[in-house]
């Protein structure tokens, strides 16, 4: 059982298919991700980069598990922050369900350190990213950056 | 074994909107309707004041009072579920609304529900399956204007098992 775990479920009027590939196609994510993209082949196995839009990579993995449209499983090592860093592998799980006319989506980031400072970090992005994604694939715009000056 | 706990759920979520057209969603009827599975809030939104939300057919679902209102940044309140006679005592949660602004024409929007008292750890399934989709359902209304249909979610298994516990 992971020590640290951070969990959040978002409903979205779209499909399966749409949404999956708002969260894999490079050319999606760097709509609403606030400048990030992903790197992979999205198949089991795939090496898996987070890269900024100076193309730093801040996290890398590999794919664990893909599922088309149901469930993606990254193992997700960030590379930027020291105490993160040293932390090693998380694991990140996104869940997709039809619930009605919507898709439930659920996010699991979890990590085997306790008090993990990845899993602190990304409980505060992780909010973010997903109603960017929800506001994304319902209005066809992101949401401006809510961490910008107003 | 019942394991009971005083852990905190908390929810955020960033809307395309303004605090003001955000507080006005949660403390109207006409906005909670639409988006809180078909319930009507009811208060005056002054500390020490009432609050309920009442099911389409005008039950008491859940009632409290008014802790602390700050329009259109804040509001604390106790929450006793009613709909479920075994859940009347105390001790009761404390649910708050936060509204922040954050960005330009975005609000970051934290619900907080509180157990001051322990409580069966199973009970925190419930606010936990539900306020998702109810928070999902207040940013599509304020950034879309309209609701999505969504099977709401059935009682979580540990919450039942809870409830057939008290009702032995």
């Amino acid at each position: 059982m992971s020590k640290s775990k951070f969990v959040h479920v978002t409903y979205i009027r779209t499909t399966a298919d749409k949404l999956w590939d708002a969260l894999t196609k490079a050319e999606f994510v760097k709509l609403y991700w606030f400048g990030m993209h992903q790197d992979s082949e999205w198949r089991e196995g795939s090496s898996w980069a987070m890269v900024d839009s100076k193309g730093e990579t801040w996290d890398s993995g590999k794919i664990l598990e893909a599922d088309r449209p149901h469930k993606l499983v990254i193992s997700w090592h960030h590379e930027h922050h020291a105490a993160a860093r040293a932390e090693g592998h998380s694991r990140m799980t996104y869940t997709i369900e039809k619930a009605g006319s919507v898709i439930k989506l659920t996010v699991t980031h979890e990590s085997d350190t306790e008090d993990s400072a990845l899993i602190t970090a990304v409980s505060g992005g992780w909010p973010m990213v997903l109603a960017s994604l929800k506001t994304f694939l319902e209005t066809g715009e992101a949401l401006p950056d809510p961490r910008a000056a107003a | 074994m019942a394991r009971l706990t005083t852990e905190s759920t908390i929810y955020i979520t960033y809307i395309a909107t303004t605090p003001e057209k955000c507080w006005e969603a949660i403390t109207t009827a006409a906005f909670t309707k639409l988006y809180f599975f078909g319930h009507t809030v009811e208060s005056d939104w002054k500390a020490g004041g009432d609050i309920i939300y009442r099911t389409p057919d005008g039950k008491v679902d859940v009632q409290g009072r008014i802790l602390e209102c700050d329009p259109p940044h804040f509001v604390r309140f106790t929450w006793r579920v009613d709909w479920i006679a075994e859940l009347r005592h105390p001790p009761d949660s404390i649910v708050s609304y936060r509204i922040e602004r954050a960005g330009d024409g975005v609000v970051r929007f934290t619900m907080t529900e509180e157990h001051p008292e322990p409580i069966d750890a199973r009970l925190l399934e419930g606010g936990r399956s539900g306020w998702p989709l109810i928070l999902s359902g207040l940013k599509s209304v304020l950034e879309t204007g309209k609701m999505f249909k969504a099977d709401p979610p059935s009682p979580p298994k540990a919450m039942q098992d809870y409830i057939k516990e008290l009702q032995k």
